[in-house]
């Protein structure tokens, strides 16, 4: 009942979004939006990786535990990687956990992968706009707070 | 000990200090009492990456007894290495340093100062929380052997074992055939760029002979390669005799060449041996020895087909080296045979060297003849075509000459195995990065050059020879150490179950089973870090030293809180 409270005043909701960003390219394109003086909202908040493989379900679930109302992963586009294909990889655990959202009655949409290469400074800025906007729309993360920790 | 975290805010001149509330945020810190018994010392710095900076940040970790440090500065591709490095002529550990990306990350993308400084302490607080949960870690150097395996005795394996030996590193030339020179030593200078004299492949065949810092192996495969950038351990057996040599090195360059397409039956190419029919490689060869153009009957041909892009559309991509091949051919041809009238039967016409487009204009002005086609077959020296319009044709030619997509050697698959090195959908080793890092492989130490790699002419085959040779001098310095990366992957031996999900995601094929115990076990030497076996392994027995979970976990809280 207190999901419903909390999305009827959605208009005032600032939801906290998590960015797992890959060192070698989406990491550098924040830089490049840094550099390139774009708007990012002070909402979204960037943890470095070295690769989007790194991320594995417990980081991703135990964040959104922890209250975070949108997950974005962001590493290089396929074909791109640094570490060869560990995009791949990423890729794959990342459908699977989706699944696995559902049956926890999390929005799979509160997650999302997206590539990123080190020369899309604009891009990315749209992409965090984008998806930072989506999911204060879709309000703060179902979770109680007393199933946080 | 109770820890004691020294916190420096750069100002970077008005790019932070103008953007955000400095002397607020470092109130706040001071005053911030979420990570339990810990001292912080919280400050500000005009340029702390400038030397008064460094020297002002080395005198408070040494004056202050520091035990860990959070930067808030620019971003760490900008500057991680300088506080690092500062770290390191201290008693603080450099790993037990945190630098926060408050100016890109943060003044730089958001314009309203309130929410700028208040983004700025949740970064710099989870920079503080992370930083209280990362480790000790210690770099040491190993020593390194400067030598290089080359792995084909073509012109790129030569030229590289060239330019190396120039500097007097120790060579060894592994060819699996009887001679060195590779295809281009069977072209006996063919007129291709690098190549105008015949003698061009002879002369660096005799000075790689004669280099007392090249030693060559002939009719030799490589057969078993242990090992990591700087300490290589190769096995190479002479096909021969069956002797096992021994060889160590610091590197490995893959020479290894390119095969040509073969035309099949099902995909239209129907002609038996007997056939006047070439590929580019026969008839290169044919004129750059001098002999006559003649047919197997002994006859001169009157009439020449040329047939483009063959393999092409079975194989998904352009050779992009067969049209310049084929027009120097017509125009060789013209040349000594005015009378033979040729026909071109071209699908796109690709031209990419300097000269290419001269050496088309020259075809087309000598009387080559050239047809648009979709496709083409063969039957016997019948070229059957459907020209672009629709319509189908045949026509008779006395000879045929096929421009072959070039493919992967056949020793591809088994070198990628040995040297765990990856091939790409061509089939052809694949780049660390195809733009920024084109000769080196995933694998550190290991080299692709030449068209190992990908179809590529003789000049472009040698320039990445030389890129290789040139990495392999800077990177592999006689009498100096390498480090190798210490934020590396460790298992935790008593939760591994030795599944061995972890050995198959890994690719740098770092990590290796121990039989006996029933465990995985990583190499450090070889992993990078990327933390990809991390997600694999279903017992939490992985651990990445410098991205652990409990780092990543703080960093969350703070972000959150």
């Amino acid at each position: 009942m207190k999901d419903k409270k909390e999305k009827s005043s959605n208009s005032e909701f600032t939801p906290k979004v998590v960015g797992f960003l890959c060192n070698w390219c989406t990491y550098a394109a924040a830089d490049l939006a840094g550099g390139s003086r774009l708007e990012i909202p002070s909402s979204f908040s960037v943890v470095r990786v070295m690769c989007s493989s790194r991320i594995d379900h417990n980081l991703l679930l135990t964040t959104f535990f922890k209250g975070a109302d949108g997950i974005l992963v962001a590493g290089c586009h396929p074909g791109d990687c640094h570490y060869g294909e560990g995009n791949y990889y990423a890729r794959r655990r990342f459908a699977q956990l989706k699944k696995v959202m559902e049956t926890l009655d999390l929005d799979p949409e509160r997650l999302e992968l997206v590539w990123v290469s080190a020369a899309e400074g604009n891009r990315y800025a749209e992409v965090v706009s984008d998806f930072t906007e989506k999911i204060r729309k879709l309000g703060p993360n179902p979770m109680n707070s007393s199933t946080r920790f | 000990m109770k820890a004691k975290v020294g916190v420096y805010v750069c100002e970077c001149g008005p790019n932070i200090a103008g953007k955000t509330d400095l002397d607020e945020i470092i109130t706040y810190l001071s005053e911030f009492r979420g990570f339990g018994d810990v001292e912080l010392v919280v400050r500000k710095y005009g340029f702390l990456c400038s030397n008064q900076g460094k020297e002002y940040l080395e005198k408070e970790i040494r004056d202050l007894g520091l035990t860990h440090l959070v930067v808030g500065a620019c971003s760490p591709r900008d500057h991680d290495s300088t506080f690092k490095d500062v770290c390191g002529k201290t008693q603080l550990n450099p790993y037990l340093y945190k630098i926060i990306n408050i100016r890109e990350h943060c003044t730089w993308v958001i314009d309203d100062m309130d929410k700028a400084t208040e983004k700025a302490k949740s970064y710099l607080r989870a920079g503080i929380a992370r930083v209280l949960y990362q480790s000790e870690l210690f770099e040491s150097p190993i020593d390194v052997n400067p030598d290089v395996l080359v792995i084909g005795g073509g012109v790129a394996g030569m030229e590289a074992a060239l330019a190396l030996a120039g500097e007097n590193r120790s060579v060894t030339i592994v060819e699996k055939n009887d001679t060195l020179g590779g295809r281009a030593g069977k072209l006996r200078g063919f007129s291709f760029q690098e190549f105008n004299k015949p003698e061009q492949v002879e002369k660096l065949i005799e000075t790689i002979l004669g280099n007392p810092c090249i030693n060559v192996f002939l009719d030799s495969e490589v057969t078993s390669v242990i090992g990591f950038l700087g300490n290589f351990e190769i096995e190479h057996v002479s096909l021969e005799s069956k002797v096992i040599t021994e060889l160590f090195c610091g590197s490995i360059i893959t020479a290894t060449g390119a095969d040509l397409y073969e035309t099949t039956e099902e995909s239209g190419f129907k002609y038996s041996e007997s056939d006047d029919v070439y590929n580019s490689m026969e008839i290169t060869e044919m004129l750059s020895s001098g002999d006559e153009i003649t047919l197997r009957s002994g006859k001169e041909p009157e009439t020449i087909a040329i047939v483009h892009c063959v393999g092409r559309e079975e194989l998904g991509y352009c050779s992009g080296v067969c049209c310049t091949v084929m027009m120097k051919t017509a125009n060789m041809i013209k040349a000594r045979y005015p009378d033979i009238r040729i026909t071109q039967f071209y699908r796109d016409i690709c031209l990419p060297p300097s000269g290419g487009q001269e050496l088309y204009a020259a075809a087309r002005s000598s009387g080559v003849n050239f047809v648009k086609v979709q496709s083409t077959g063969l039957s016997g020296t019948t070229v059957k075509f459907k020209e672009k319009n629709g319509d189908e044709g045949e026509q008779f030619f006395d000879m045929v000459l096929l421009a072959s997509a070039l493919v992967p050697s056949k020793d591809t698959p088994a070198l990628s195995e040995l040297l765990g090195i990856p091939v790409d959908e061509t089939g052809f080793f694949q780049e660390a990065h195809r733009m920024t890092n084109p000769s080196a492989t995933t694998t550190d130490g290991v080299f692709i050059v030449g068209t190992s790699q990908g179809p590529r002419n003789i000049s472009d085959s040698m320039l990445f020879a030389r890129a290789s040779a040139g990495q392999i001098l800077t990177k592999l310095l006689v009498g100096e150490k390498l480090v190798p990366e210490v934020a590396v992957t460790e298992i935790l031996e008593a939760y591994c179950t030795g599944c061995g999900n972890c050995l198959d995601v890994c690719v740098y094929g770092a990590i290796y089973p121990d039989e006996a115990r029933g465990i995985s076990i990583v190499n450090e030497a070889i992993c990078r870090g990327c933390g990809n076996c991390y997600g694999s392994c279903p017992s939490g027995a992985l651990r990445t030293k410098h991205f652990t979970n409990i780092q990543l976990f703080r960093e969350v809280d703070e972000a959150l809180r």
